[in-house]
């Protein structure tokens, strides 16, 4: 059974967004708990949290990669384990176990990240929930679909949570976060097809763009807490300080 | 008390105390008491000019206003 869709001519570039997909996602979460550890608020640690697992799960599926692309010495060992000893079933399962951890990570990084605003959180109903991420992620072994399809729906549902963020404040960055979950969604609705060569190197593509949208997301964060020093009026009264409104 | 140091920085770093009340719309009391704060924290110092006091941030009170009005972004952007 194949284990990877990517064309041989994609390999390098398949492993560097990998790569770029975990930068982007480990600076999310260093910047969530710098966050937290100013103000202590536990919602910023959990997304941090959910940010840490999909960048971890990144970091799984490029290690995977690396030793499945490339002549290492552990793919030689690996291969001179299956001339000898015909081992080909234990084999494969050193991959299997990185992809798992790639999708089972993922998806619970997303799970937090969907839960985030949920006022109700209780652990029992979070860890039977993680229990069934597991699960799907198991199955995902021989029916890889499985992945692509509930990260596709939990991104909807994050995408949902953050649609009502933008329809109440109507923040700039809000809207560019929507547009790089909504590419994140897009590409995996399209790895449901990714047994076609072509199909696999289009979703990877899009999913690069989504993580550069998020860096730049994250830079866009960075100078607008900069400019917001210049500006010496009082933020919690004044609309605009061209005398149009005042605000409560 | 963030306003109070952005309120600072957005007059080039020294404000008078009465000024400061003013624009961070604030009582006596209320300018007392956080002001107090910030200058035990080492964000803000009470300086002598001309015979006039002048508050002034510190190098300290700069970066944590930058690194707070960073962190509200990023609480807005999410929602949180």
């Amino acid at each position: 059974m194949k284990i990877v869709f990517t064309p041989d001519w994609f390999l390098n570039s398949d492993v560097l967004i990998g790569v770029v997909s975990f930068i982007v996602l480990f600076l999310f979460f260093l910047f969530a708990i710098k966050s937290y550890n100013l103000n202590k608020k536990k919602s910023i640690l959990y997304l941090g949290i959910g940010f840490l697992l999909i960048a971890l799960g990144e970091l799984s599926a490029v290690l995977t990669k690396l030793v499945l692309y490339y002549n290492t010495e552990i793919t030689q060992e690996i291969g001179r384990a299956i001339i000898n000893s015909q081992i080909i079933n234990s084999v494969d399962i050193f991959y299997y176990v990185g992809f798992f951890f790639n999708r089972f990570l993922t998806l619970l990084g997303l799970y937090l990240i969907y839960m985030i605003p949920s006022s109700k959180k209780k652990s029992i109903d979070f860890f039977f929930k993680a229990y069934l991420i597991f699960i799907v992620a198991l199955l995902s072994n021989s029916l890889y679909y499985f992945y692509n399809l509930t990260a596709l729906i939990l991104l909807i549902l994050i995408i949902n949570n953050y649609y009502c963020v933008y329809k109440k404040e109507k923040i700039a960055n809000t809207k560019i976060l929507i547009v790089a979950f909504s590419l994140l969604a897009i590409s995996h609705a399209i790895f449901l097809l990714s047994k076609l060569n072509y199909i696999y190197v289009t979703a990877q593509s899009i999913q690069l763009v989504s993580y550069i949208i998020l860096f730049v997301l994250i830079i866009r964060i960075l100078k607008n807490g900069k400019k917001t020093k210049q500006d010496g009026y009082n933020a919690r009264h004044v609309k605009n300080h061209h005398g149009k409104g005042w605000k409560n | 008390m963030h306003d109070m140091l952005k309120i600072t920085m957005g007059k080039g770093g020294k404000i008078k105390k009465t000024h400061l009340m003013y624009k961070a719309n604030l009582s006596h009391k209320q300018m007392t008491l956080y002001l107090n704060e910030l200058i035990k924290n080492k964000l803000l110092e009470d300086e002598l000019s001309e015979n006039k006091h002048l508050i002034c941030i510190t190098k300290k009170g700069r970066d944590f206003s930058i690194k707070y009005a960073q962190v509200k972004e990023f609480e807005k952007t999410f929602g949180l």
